[in-house]
């Protein structure tokens, strides 16, 4: 019984520690992010009014910020460079650059990124990258292959936000890296726009393995210039190769080769080739009577047959005509056609 | 006898408060665990990281589901907020389920809606659609009018038919989403491709200013039922889920907020309409489906607040979805029993499930058993009083300080409640929920088990109140 007691004292005494160290933990969290909050906003209140200035051009401004204590540059950095992940107007990120280098933010960054902790390294990488501080590309391509995930990304994310042309060659060959974030791949190639098209097509001629991330490179970035070799894509053994092909077509736009190659591919063996040969007959118009052929896959598998019904109506009175051929029917290939028209007609 | 029955009443006594600290000491573990997730989230996901949706050449089509069976009150603010969300490819879906109110005609009023075909492939076996319709003035908008098919699950599923999304956003109809809840909860999806659903943290609307559908302020409810669920999300949310996700083992996605793959929804059948608790059955089945074929599976979790919903806030209400949880968390682990313990399924199988087993599904039995035994154990006299009250003190403190570590991960994570009156009311609630609102829930679980061996109940049904604005 005495141990059952002193066994009784113990667990009281140990949860009424317990709860007490729980309730100086909120108190001291609050107190600290009231102080930070507190800090924070001192400083904005005190130099967000002379960053405005100094953006706007006033060299006193910027003279007064040189001034500022070391201590607060990390947060004026802050307040200078956080507004250029929504505003990339190149006037304000060049200003930007002026003042970030009258204050030493440049310097304090470099150091940042040989920092052993891995968000500094991520933090000075996003920060170079979106004020374009092209003398640090090198270092930033070089963040590619930090050993840390997080800093790969932010490395693409600089580069992404730099724009540099002398990084467009590394991205294009980093496209199949699977250690770095796929989303990030991609908004790094669209941030580039046609540049990498030469890049990618000398690429895809030597690295045949990889030819379906071209073609879905190509899908993001291409122009009519990457056609033919698309359209050879189509021939291609491998059925991804083919859908991913059409794909990039569909969103360039076919002409008259590529069309017909698209029509021919309607009766693919692959249900993937199908449909995207269908998505690459949106908005044809010209020869090879598409719309008939497309309207014969309006009950194919559900993947063709929304891709041909939507192709349908954007190919104009042909199109529209087939559809309506179809509308009276009373399967699913039929609600599709009175889906397409009704859209069309709410649309108008 | 009254010897054997006094060793009898101290061994199950120290027994259930040896248990009781060891849940709450489990749980204080894992605070560590959940900071760091919370502070490497943040880093991760800063608003840089976010502008990736933005600069992709082709965003994701989500498309929002939202079931609503009597939903008359919430309903249009639910859809106009969800109609003013940043992110620009999505579509809304909202599945009418039957309802018996004017659901469909505040709809209808509100969205001059009309019927309108739209074809879809139906996978999963769904109650017959009387009716489709569209909103000429709202085109991503599309209602799905069909029979009552007796569970929210049914009308999920209707949902995932008619949805033409890469990315299926599944919420409650009086869900209130985050102005920035897609393009948060998209980023997993394009930084992993073998993330196949994201759940986040969920908040209550009750006591919040809501306009155009919209939190404009957050603040504490007035009624305490609702307050003491305040903290009861954030112990749920910031804690276990938190140590879950970080080990890639997150067994339970609200239904309030999910987003999913749908190809993966589709592979799984969808929601089980029969499940009672479908928002953690549809999660287990995706981890199972995908493990047991060896196929890489990630879900993530945000600990950031992305779905607000409304809490119960009268006790019958709250008792019966306390019932439903309650039956909903057996079913599940019962119909997946054979996964606990089982190598096959990594850490879902050896970690999240077993704990669950043991500290959510045994509580309210060993909790409401043992403080009886106890406490006629110590009526009778054949226990001390003294020792019976340290017990009950001893689990009240225990649970206090993981409420409040849970308090300190929220203000982190979220920095919900600013000002100091709200803290200091959130503590006081903090201490006083541990004395008898956590006694009425064990004995709500302890009910609802002992109704669900008996087969009874149904879903209950929860008073809808309309947005505070």
């Amino acid at each position: 019984m005495t141990d059952v007691s002193r066994f009784a004292t113990v667990i009281l005494w140990t949860s009424v520690a317990l709860a007490a160290a729980a309730l100086a933990a909120v108190v001291v969290e609050r107190a600290a992010v009231a102080l930070i909050r507190m800090r924070l906003r001192r400083i904005e209140r005190r130099y967000q009014p002379l960053i405005q200035r100094a953006l706007t051009g006033d060299d006193s401004a910027a003279g007064a910020l040189a001034m500022s204590p070391a201590r607060h540059r990390p947060a004026i950095a802050r307040l200078l460079v956080t507004p250029l992940i929504t505003d990339r107007r190149p006037a304000r990120i060049a200003r930007t650059r002026v003042i970030a280098d009258e204050l030493a933010l440049v310097a304090l960054a470099d150091r940042y990124l040989r920092s052993v902790w891995w968000w500094r390294r991520a933090l000075a990488l996003r920060a170079l990258g979106l004020v374009q501080v092209r003398e640090r590309t090198p270092a930033i391509l070089a963040s590619l292959d930090d050993p840390r995930p997080q800093v790969r990304a932010a490395a693409l994310d600089a580069l992404t936000d730099m724009r540099d042309p002398a990084a467009l060659a590394a991205i294009v060959v980093r496209f199949h890296d699977p250690s770095l974030h796929r989303g990030r791949r991609a908004a790094a190639l669209t941030a580039f726009g046609s540049d990498s098209e030469p890049f990618l097509l000398e690429l895809a001629t030597a690295d045949h393995t990889n030819r379906v991330n071209y073609a879905r490179a190509l899908g993001m970035c291409g122009t009519i210039r990457c056609r033919p070799a698309l359209a050879s894509w189509t021939r291609d053994s491998r059925p991804q190769v083919r859908a991913a092909a059409f794909e990039a077509l569909a969103r360039i736009g076919v002409d008259e080769t590529s069309a017909a190659l698209a029509l021919e591919a309607l009766d693919a063996d692959e249900q993937q080739v199908r449909a995207m040969a269908a998505y690459a007959l949106q908005g044809w118009t010209g020869d090879g009577n598409a719309a008939t052929h497309l309207a014969r896959h309006l009950d194919d598998a559900w993947p063709v047959a929304i891709r041909a019904a939507r192709s349908l109506r954007t190919m104009g009175p042909g199109g529209l005509s087939e559809l309506q051929a179809s509308a009276s029917r009373p399967d699913l290939a039929g609600i599709l056609a009175r889906q397409m028209l009704w859209s069309g007609a709410a649309q108008c | 006898m009254l010897t054997a029955f006094t060793a009898a009443a101290i061994v199950v006594s120290v027994a259930v408060t040896i248990y009781f600290l060891l849940w709450n000491v489990s749980q204080l573990l894992m605070s560590p665990v959940a900071a760091l997730y919370v502070w490497r989230h943040q880093q991760l996901h800063t608003p840089r990281a976010r502008a990736v949706v933005g600069q992709i050449a082709a965003q994701p089509l989500v498309s929002i589901v939202v079931p609503a069976f009597n939903e008359e009150l919430t309903i249009v603010e639910s859809v106009r907020a969800l109609l003013a969300l940043d992110y620009e490819a999505r579509e809304i879906v909202v599945v009418n389920d039957g309802s018996a109110d004017g659901t469909l005609a505040a709809l209808s009023r509100a969205f001059q809606l009309t019927q309108a075909p739209l074809a879809f492939d139906q996978p999963i076996t769904t109650a017959p659609v009387h009716g489709i319709y569209r909103s000429i003035a709202e085109p991503e908008l599309v209602v799905v009018d069909k029979e009552n098919g007796r569970s929210k699950a049914d009308a999920s599923n209707a949902g995932i038919n008619a949805a033409s999304g890469v990315l299926v956003l599944i919420i409650d109809a009086d869900t209130v989403l985050e102005p920035d809840a897609l393009s948060r909860a998209v980023v997993p999806f394009l930084e992993d491709p073998t993330t196949v659903a994201v759940g986040s943290n969920v908040a209550l609307t009750n006591g919040c200013r809501i306009e155009q559908g919209r939190i404009t302020k957050a603040a504490l409810p007035r009624s305490w039922f609702a307050r003491f669920q305040v903290v009861e999300y954030m112990r749920s949310f910031l804690l276990f889920r938190l140590v879950c996700a970080a080990a890639n083992a997150v067994v339970l996605i609200s239904g309030a907020f999910g987003l999913f793959r749908r190809d993966a929804l589709i592979a799984i059948g969808g929601y089980d309409p029969t499940a009672i608790g479908e928002d953690m059955d549809l999660t287990v089945r995706l981890q199972e489906h995908f493990r047991a074929r060896r196929q890489p599976i990630r879900i993530a979790f945000d600990p950031h607040p992305l779905g607000w919903t409304q809490a119960p806030e009268d006790l019958r209400s709250l008792r019966g979805q306390r019932w439903r949880w309650r039956r909903g968390l057996l079913q599940v682990l019962w119909r997946h029993r054979h996964m606990i313990g089982s190598r096959r399924y990594g850490t879902v199988s050896l970690g999240a499930l077993p704990y669950i087993v043991l500290f959510e599904g045994a509580a309210p039995l060993i909790e409401v058993v043992g403080f009886s035994i106890a406490g006629a154990a110590a009526l009778l006299g054949v226990l001390n009083w003294r020792y019976f009250i340290v017990m009950v003190a001893a689990s009240a403190l225990l649970g206090t300080a993981v409420t409040l570590i849970a308090l300190v991960l929220s203000d982190v994570a979220t920095g919900r409640y600013q000002r100091g009156r709200e803290l200091a009311l959130l503590i006081v609630v903090a201490l006083i929920e541990s004395f008898g609102y956590r006694q009425l829930n064990s004995w709500w679980g302890f009910v609802g088990t002992v109704r669900a061996l008996r087969g009874r109940g149904g879903w209950g049904v929860i008073t809808r109140r309309a947005f505070e604005s």
